[in-house]
């Protein structure tokens, strides 16, 4: 289990380069002046919606699926599948994992009038309710930590596995501004995103052997 | 709030910058107006940024691609302090293109070629921008711009944009740089090495059970004594493999670094956690030994880098900074040498070093060129002729007019000349490099492959399998094989006197069957004088005879008759001189019809006359009787008919090709043992013969390079003389320095050794590396054994090309 906990880690890590196209630099137009407490609360709100999602989707998909032995193994090697997408995604090889964009499309389109009472967040209640919506916007990334915290076997498991892939985003989207100039131009240079791809793609493989090979030993 | 939202540039997503898929993406309305983003993740941030009213985000955000991210404004004013056009002058020079500008930049921060490529491959684009030549070893860039289009300070930019900062190249401070560099190694060999010690001597307890009855509780104490020790190598010493390995990923080229660090940190990481744990296997001794073997490996071929350059790089320092100049009023003033102008009279008092290329006045002087050509012994200097910056005026005090400063010296084109060398690859280094890198990905790959496969055999035995996979076969001895030996002989040609412009030289050198040798200026000094007499006429003096010769000849302009115009103090009168074109001066001389002249001419007279020595080429003639023949010719080159032998020895061919007549020709020929000779030879001739002999196989010509331009750019290796003015300008792709013809020896066997040298280490990395791939595979090395194995195989490669150096 370890290991499965440290891949959502690592998607969040690895993700870096992407969080800094999509959202960096967000971060500090949020609030201009944000200071500090405030970045932090913004950023545990997401943090705290990914855990939520990752538990209400770890325990729904444990309850539906089967609890036994080889059913485990099979959501293992789709998990697999998707880890290896998202390495093709993160590559720039193979962009299917978009499409599962659209899956929460529908689902954003609920809560977005709640954003936008959010504005002018300036208090800590609102910073922290702005964080908490910003964790529901659609994004790749997300949607395949979701994938793994799915599979995870309990709601426990899911919402860690997404708390710890909310941690590996952390700092990119907080420390953005503390990062050397050089360090930003490596983790956006499409080289680290195709090693980190390649790293995720590798990590794919692995699980798939090991899944493979207990269902043949079972 | 309306914000004015920037233009979206074609097939980008307007949020997150990146080019938009194939399909062209989706739309997101901002503003009432529709703007192109590549997927859904992007319509939702963008629409909700545009809720939450912080459109502003996009006006001021960095715009800018991925690699491109904006400096600090302060940084930026620096840089465009070089902007200046004065200051510009103490370190840019002009470049071959018209009206383009070039200079040498000193990078810091470059660690392999990968960042070479990097800075090459961001350069090259920018407008303006002629030539980007970036050199990593000697951590140089020449960059060659058109200043109208581009400033310096843009170019500064774009390199600091990538993480390495640019500084004009100043030598001095390129001293300091290597002495930074080298505290930077040793500091970290010194940790690496002692903590090895440390961490072996308890590995070497654990492994051989040196304590046989270990309880349990002291290993684990010695696993974390290990661990300690391990962590400042890890943490301190390896430092240099993971920034050239992040910085060749970055680039899109994984280094051999990569699979380094990759097998240093997950040995490092396992073993700590095994450590932990207190169950499993711990290979600290193998972190720090890999660690200490391949750190020293560079720190050796950073000392032979240095080597190779702080040669050159000594020339530039020993230029004085101030020098005494005479103002309009005719008084000394001492000014900064940086401040000196063409035409200004600089005084230069004796033993001092000469700061800028100038034509001498007044008197002749004895100066010291060892700088520029070697050679130790004083040279005499004519009034008018040309004095050289950096060599040492020897006797008494010296006046000359300034004709070239700073960069365009021909000093600093000599050190100009090696950067080129230095920076150019020859194409086996490439090929080595490229081996080497196509090797990595293999490695990885092949890494890869072996925990997969090992994970569904013995899944507890994959990971240390992988480990040893990545460690014994990482291809540090391929990459090193080529670069250290080119290094190695250019350094080498260097102290020989041989700058070698363009590297691959080195590599055609082997497959050279003939080389075409320029007579006048190459195998002979280039001038005339009186080599040899012989009287046919008893009954006249020798004294007469020379006096008549010496009368006629001042009327000839003709080259041969040069030397022959003061050859005794007597004086004899002659009328009625006749200058006879192609032939030679008629005379009249006591009622006697005298000719001087050529032997067509004098057989006129005398049709059945033989010469007494074959090379006679001028003849003094009566009616009646020869009197004198002279042998007018060029004095052979010091060294010559060595030189000619022993290449000769190699079989080679040498072929002469001249302007000169067949009759002064040959005997030049069969005095140096060279069988083929084209004489009479336009230069177009010359570009024919050479080129005909080019379809059989590559050629070499030498020539002085004045005039036989088009022949040494035609040939495959073209070698000229360092005739001070025209080595900036000369074509050739190496420059003899010291003048002589001799020194074609030295620089063939260096290249040919070179060559050998960089064979053997190619070959015997390729061995190394593909024999060890199925045994490390196979599972049957440590990563203890696989540490060791790789770092003697990049250890002996190295050795072997500093045996160049010797």
């Amino acid at each position: 289990m370890t290991l499965d906990a440290a891949a959502a880690l690592l998607m969040g890590l690895a993700g870096a380069g992407h969080c800094l196209m999509m959202c960096g630099g967000l971060a500090g137009a949020l609030g201009q002046q944000a200071k500090w407490p405030q970045l932090l609360l913004y950023n545990s709100g997401r943090i705290l919606s990914y855990t939520i999602a990752g538990a209400i989707i770890g325990g729904a998909v444990t309850s539906v699926a089967s609890s036994s032995f080889a059913g485990l193994i099979y959501l293992r090697l789709l998990a697999a599948l998707l880890l290896l997408m998202l390495g093709l995604y993160y590559g720039g090889w193979w962009l299917a994992l978009r499409h599962i964009e659209a899956l929460g499309k529908p689902f954003w389109r609920l809560l977005q009038p709640l954003a936008q009472r959010t504005r002018h967040a300036t208090n800590f209640t609102t910073v922290f309710a702005a964080g908490v919506l910003w964790g529901w916007l659609p994004c790749g990334l997300v949607y395949s930590a979701l994938s793994w915290a799915a599979l995870s076997g309990s709601a426990a498991a899911g919402g860690l596995y997404m708390a710890l892939f909310g941690l590996g985003t952390l700092p990119a989207m907080l420390a953005f501004g503390w990062f050397s100039k050089t360090l930003q131009s490596f983790l956006r240079s499409q080289g680290f995103r195709q090693t980190m791809g390649l790293l995720l793609i590798s990590y794919a493989l692995w699980t798939a052997v090991i899944a493979l090979r207990q269902l043949i030993a079972g | 709030m309306s914000v004015k939202l920037p233009e979206p540039s074609a097939g980008e997503c307007f949020h997150c910058l990146q080019p938009l898929p194939a399909d062209g993406g989706y739309q997101v309305t901002l503003q009432q107006r529709d703007y192109p983003v590549c997927c859904y993740g992007c319509q939702a941030v963008a629409q909700t940024i545009a809720e939450q009213g912080l459109l502003h985000f996009y006006q001021f955000r960095d715009r800018s691609n991925p690699l491109n991210v904006p400096l600090v404004p302060e940084q930026l004013q620096r840089f465009e302090a070089y902007d200046d056009a004065r200051l510009q002058q103490q370190f840019t020079r002009d470049s071959t293109a018209p009206g383009g500008r070039e200079t040498s930049l000193s990078v810091e921060g470059m660690t392999c070629s990968a960042c070479a490529w990097l800075i090459e491959k961001h350069l090259a684009p920018l407008a303006g921008i002629d030539k980007v030549m970036v050199n990593a070893s000697s951590e140089r860039v020449t960059v060659s711009w058109q200043p109208e289009q581009t400033k310096l300070s843009t170019i500064l930019q774009h390199i600091a944009e990538l993480g390495y900062r640019a500084l004009p190249f100043q030598s001095a401070s390129q001293e300091q740089d290597f002495k930074k560099r080298r505290r930077y190694f040793v500091t970290r060999l010194g940790v690496a090495g002692l903590a090895t010690m440390q961490v072996m001597m308890i590995a070497v307890g654990l492994y051989f059970g040196m304590v046989s009855d270990l309880d349990d509780a002291l290993r684990q104490f010695l696993w974390w004594i290990s661990l300690l020790f391990a962590t400042p190598v890890l943490l301190y010493s390896a430092q240099p493999f993971y920034l050239s390995a992040l910085r060749s990923i970055q680039a899109q080229r994984p280094n051999m670094d990569v699979p380094v660090s990759l097998a240093l940190l997950s040995t490092y990481l396992a073993s700590a956690y095994a450590t932990i744990i207190n169950q499993g296997e711990v290979y600290f001794e193998s972190v720090c030994m890999f660690t200490f073997f391949l750190l020293l490996g560079r720190y050796l071929e950073l000392l032979a880098r240095q080597r190779a350059i702080s040669a050159a790089a000594n020339l530039i320092k020993l230029l004085p900074a101030v020098a005494q100049r005479k103002n309009s009023s005719n008084q000394l003033e001492n000014v900064a040498v940086a401040d000196l102008r063409a035409n200004d009279i600089v005084v230069v008092a004796a033993g001092s070093t000469i700061p800028a290329d100038g034509k001498l006045l007044h008197q002749a002087a004895y100066v010291n060129e060892a700088l520029m050509t070697g050679e130790s012994h004083a040279v005499l200097k004519q009034p008018g002729e040309m004095v050289l910056a950096g060599s040492v005026n020897q006797q008494q005090i010296m006046q000359l007019q300034v004709t070239a400063t700073h960069q365009d010296t021909v000093l600093a084109s000599i050190v100009a000349l090696q950067d080129i060398a230095l920076s150019r690859k020859p194409k086996w280094v490439e090929n080595a490099e490229r081996l080497a890198q196509s090797f990595v990905k293999q490695v990885l790959i092949m890494a890869l492959v072996t925990f997969l496969v090992w994970t569904w055999i013995e899944p507890s035995e994959a990971f240390w399998v992988t480990i040893a996979v990545l460690v014994a076969t990482c291809p540090c001895a391929l990459a090193l094989a080529a670069p250290t030996a080119v290094t190695g002989a250019i350094h080498k040609l260097n102290k020989q006197g041989v700058i070698v412009r363009n590297a691959d030289v080195l590599t055609k050198m082997a497959s050279i069957k003939t080389i075409f040798v320029d007579k006048t200026g190459t195998l002979t000094n280039g001038q005339f004088e009186l080599l040899n007499h012989y009287q046919h006429q008893p009954s006249l003096s020798l004294d007469t005879l020379l006096a008549l010769t010496q009368a006629l000849e001042q009327y000839s302009e003709h080259p041969l008759a040069q030397p022959l115009k003061q050859l005794t103090s007597t004086q004899i009168d002659i009328d009625s001189v006749h200058v006879v074109g192609g032939c030679g001066v008629s005379g009249r001389w006591q009622q006697q019809q005298l000719r001087l002249g050529s032997l067509a001419w004098i057989r006129e007279w005398h049709p059945n006359f033989k010469p007494h020595g074959a090379s006679a080429t001028i003849f003094l003639v009566s009616e009646t009787e020869v009197l004198l023949e002279l042998q007018v010719g060029d004095q052979l080159r010091h060294g010559v008919a060595e030189a000619i032998s022993t290449l000769q020895s190699y079989a080679i061919e040498i072929v002469m090709l001249t302007g000169d007549r067949a009759e002064l020709a040959a005997p030049i020929a069969d005095q140096l043992g060279i069988k083929q000779v084209y004489a009479q030879c336009l230069p177009a001739d010359k570009l024919a013969r050479l080129a005909e002999r080019q379809l059989q196989h590559p050629v070499m010509m030498i020539g002085d390079g004045i005039n036989d331009g088009p022949v040494l750019a035609q040939a495959d290796i073209s070698v000229s003389f360092a005739q001070a003015s025209d080595l900036a300008r000369s074509a050739a792709d190496a420059v003899l320095l010291r003048n002589q013809f001799s020194a074609l020896i030295p620089f063939y066997q260096t290249a040919l050794r070179s060559q050998r040298i960089m064979r053997q280490n190619v070959r015997w990395a390729l061995v190394y590396n593909i024999a060890i791939l199925p045994v490390a595979m196979l599972g049957l090395i440590t990563p203890y054994i696989a540490a060791l194995g790789m770092s003697a195989s990049s250890l002996l490669v190295l050795l072997n090309s500093l045996r160049l150096y010797r």
